[in-house]
């Protein structure tokens, strides 16, 4: 018969191991070495002649602040970052139209969008022919990209070269772009090609936040907008549920969707499944494009919203002056070879 | 039986220590390893391990990718000149998104490091706030222009030069920044004064890496006209195409000239005269540094425009004054810049052209509009 003296020893070398085996897995654990990981990646960086910028967020050890301070940080000095086989792609569809300013804002818009995953650029000219310009800037960004052109109407009655000011500008332009993405990916496949449209102009600025915020979007996400409406920003109004009940606007708060274009996501497979929906070409009243489409998609209590409550501004209207061209004269004074 | 026994209490404490000894082994070589992560039943740590999985395949790819994929403009050279942007910014609605604007664009341009002067008493804390989550290498420096030589409600922008003590400071501290740090090394490098409402695009910053003395090149949209651009004979720079005041010593926008970190250490007195006439500004500082015929002329023989003088409009809160008279305006709390009150009328816009027309009417007696003309 054992005694009791062994049975003690025994159970004294177990019940340490049992203990330790059972808490392995657990998240008490793993952090520890993530964060002992972490450190690790931090000594490499500094020690790699490439990454010369210093990580400034201290490593943390929960989980998604891990992935994204990487995420940022890392990807500088290539292009696009690669594509993931996990992020929903954010089609983004800018409208534009040749002026002076156009590669600038063009310009910078990408700049702007090669810090972006999984981001398809939809660009839709106001042309009548794809111009150099915007084919030759497109292809030396290596974004991946969409290059669409549709004319809106000219009304040659009004001083030669003005747009029919009945449609709003950049309408046909969107329009084609949502037809353009119902033509090409089919509603069977949406869970598998999981998609969130937006409508980004190219003078406004996005905050990179503002992109990741609606990857998440399942029907329409909304979120406050910087100088639109006359006001410091718009936003919409959530109650305590944390659903949208009313519009926070001077101007007219009682649109069906009081927000601007840039103030909205919508999910690729609502825009599938409801292919009629369209923004309105005609009779369309100041401010109320963004309803003419959003009410064919949407209602009030299926928004989503986004940036902690709405709460923090993440995109701004930005405006860019018109550059006065005094000197260039009748005939031009600069080359007009020269793109700019 | 007693030999037994203690034979067997022997084994056990020799097993004992084995299996703690490959467990410890095992506890280390599991360190840093990917979790397997099958056991968890929560599926939101389910999804964060598979993220988490993804995300190293992409680093690795990266990895792998970096060497052959990068354009060879921007392969790293050993010991490659640091560029330093020197930006003078104010406080006014359209800052934070300006400068979010522009440090998007600077982070794409390795070994950068963007001095960011603020025309204040103090550090702001908007500023302060988005260059530590920023991700770039700065410094964050202040100094506020003197009262008569501050632009009143009103003004035109073209009628005081505006940055020169902003600009001065920059250059103050690069210059005892780098007294601190002798070596030849240290001296690599380049400055630009970029502007918060310029746009850069990605090709300017390694066209101006490799300057020497003082490079120019074309700059969009100022002056009046498409670009404005030295014009390049021989490789040198005869003479500059501009629309105004081509007199000038160096008829040259803020945006279109790159000096060497060598020779503004070399003019410890090289300065921007805030008292200087409009349009002489720039070559204020470069008179003392450099002659025409020993500019470096970029950009293919300056044929190319990679920078371009935008300005943004200034946003119309005429509403957000009108509110606020009320006591009802916008959350403040929300972060922003309480800018100058606006008085200027709105113009038709073709974007909200029938919301706008609104207004237009109400206008009709208001005072004209200034009009804004560029130097």
């Amino acid at each position: 018969m054992p005694k009791r003296r062994d049975i003690l020893a025994i159970v004294l070398i177990v019940l340490p191991w049992t203990l330790l085996i059972t808490v392995w897995h657990q998240s008490a654990i793993t952090p520890l070495l993530a964060a002992r990981k972490c450190k690790d990646d931090r000594h490499e960086s500094r020690r790699d002649s490439r990454n010369t910028f210093t990580l400034k967020e201290p490593c943390t050890s929960e989980n998604n602040k891990d992935i994204v301070e990487v995420v940022r940080t890392e990807y500088v000095y290539s292009r696009q970052p690669p594509w993931s086989d996990v992020l929903a792609t954010l089609h983004v569809i800018t409208p534009t139209y040749s002026r002076p300013v156009q590669k600038a804002e063009l310009t910078r818009l990408a700049n702007t969008f090669l810090h972006v995953p999984n981001l398809h650029w939809i660009l839709v000219e106001d042309s009548q022919r794809q111009t150099l310009l915007v084919t030759r800037l497109l292809q030396e960004t290596g974004l991946n990209y969409t290059h669409l052109n549709v004319e809106t109407p000219r009304n040659y009655k009004l001083r030669g070269d003005m747009r029919d000011p009945r449609i709003p500008r950049g309408t046909m332009q969107r329009n084609l772009a949502l037809r353009w993405l119902r033509e090409t990916f089919s509603p069977n496949n949406s869970n598998s090609q999981p998609g969130i449209v937006y409508f980004a102009d190219d003078d406004n600025t996005y905050s990179l936040d503002l992109f990741e915020e609606m990857r998440s979007t399942r029907k329409v996400s909304v979120w406050p907008v910087a100088f639109v409406g006359g006001l410091r920003y718009e936003s919409p109004k959530v109650n305590t549920l944390g659903k949208v009940y009313g519009w926070k606007t001077v101007f007219d708060p009682n649109r069906p969707f009081a927000i601007d274009m840039a103030g909205f996501a919508v999910n690729l497979r609502l825009i599938l499944f409801k292919p009629q929906a369209y923004f309105k070409l005609r009779g369309v009243k100041g401010g109320y494009q963004e309803s003419s489409l959003l009410r064919e998609l949407v209602t009030l209590s299926d928004l989503e919203p986004k940036a902690a409550n709405c709460t923090k501004v993440l995109v701004w209207h930005t405006r860019t002056e018109k550059p006065v061209l005094v000197n260039e004269g009748k005939k031009g004074f600069t080359d007009s070879n020269v793109e700019i | 039986m007693a030999t037994r026994m203690k034979l067997k209490l022997k084994t056990v404490f020799v097993l004992y220590f084995m299996v703690s000894l490959m467990g410890l082994i095992y506890a280390l070589m599991q360190l840093g390893q990917r979790c397997d992560c099958a056991e968890h039943d929560m599926p939101k740590d389910r999804t964060i391990s598979r993220l988490r999985g993804e995300l190293h395949r992409l680093q690795e790819q990266m990895r792998k990718a970096e060497p052959t994929k990068l354009p060879h403009k921007l392969a790293v050279k050993p010991a490659q000149p640091t560029i330093y942007i020197i930006t003078p910014t104010y406080t006014r609605f359209v800052q934070k998104a300006e400068l979010t604007r522009l440090a998007q664009t600077f982070l794409h341009v390795p070994q950068l490091h963007w001095i960011l002067v603020e025309d204040s008493p103090h550090k702001t804390p908007l500023v302060s706030g988005f260059l530590a989550s920023s991700g770039l290498a700065y410094t964050h420096l202040h100094t506020p222009t003197p009262r008569d030589r501050k632009l009143q409600e009103g003004d035109p922008s073209w009628l005081k030069p505006r940055g020169a003590e902003q600009r001065n400071e920059g250059l103050r501290w690069l210059r005892e920044d780098r007294r601190g740090q002798p070596g030849a090394d240290t001296q690599l490098g380049v400055v630009y004064f970029a502007d918060d409402d310029n746009t850069y695009s990605l090709q300017l910053f390694e066209e101006m890496r490799g300057t020497q003395r003082v490079s120019v090149w074309p700059v969009g949209l100022v002056g009046g006209m498409r670009y404005e651009r030295p014009v390049v004979e021989g490789g040198k720079v005869v003479r500059f195409h501009t629309g105004w005041r081509p007199s000038r010593p160096f008829p040259l926008d803020m945006a279109g000239f790159a000096v060497s970190l060598k020779l503004v250490i070399a003019n410890q007195d090289a300065c921007f005269d805030g008292d200087a006439p409009m349009g002489f500004l720039e070559s204020s500082f470069l008179q003392g540094l450099v002659t025409m015929d020993e500019l470096e002329p970029k950009a293919e023989n300056c044929t190319k425009v990679l920078v371009w003088h935008t300005r943004t409009e200034k946003p119309k809160m005429k509403r957000e004054e009108a509110l606020q008279k009320q006591g009802l305006g916008s959350d403040t709390a929300v972060e922003f810049q309480s800018g100058i009150a606006m008085n200027q009328c709105p113009v038709i816009n073709e974007h909200r052209f029938l919301f706008e027309a609104k207004t237009a009417q109400e206008c009709k007696f208001a005072r004209p509009q200034v009009q804004h003309q560029s130097p």
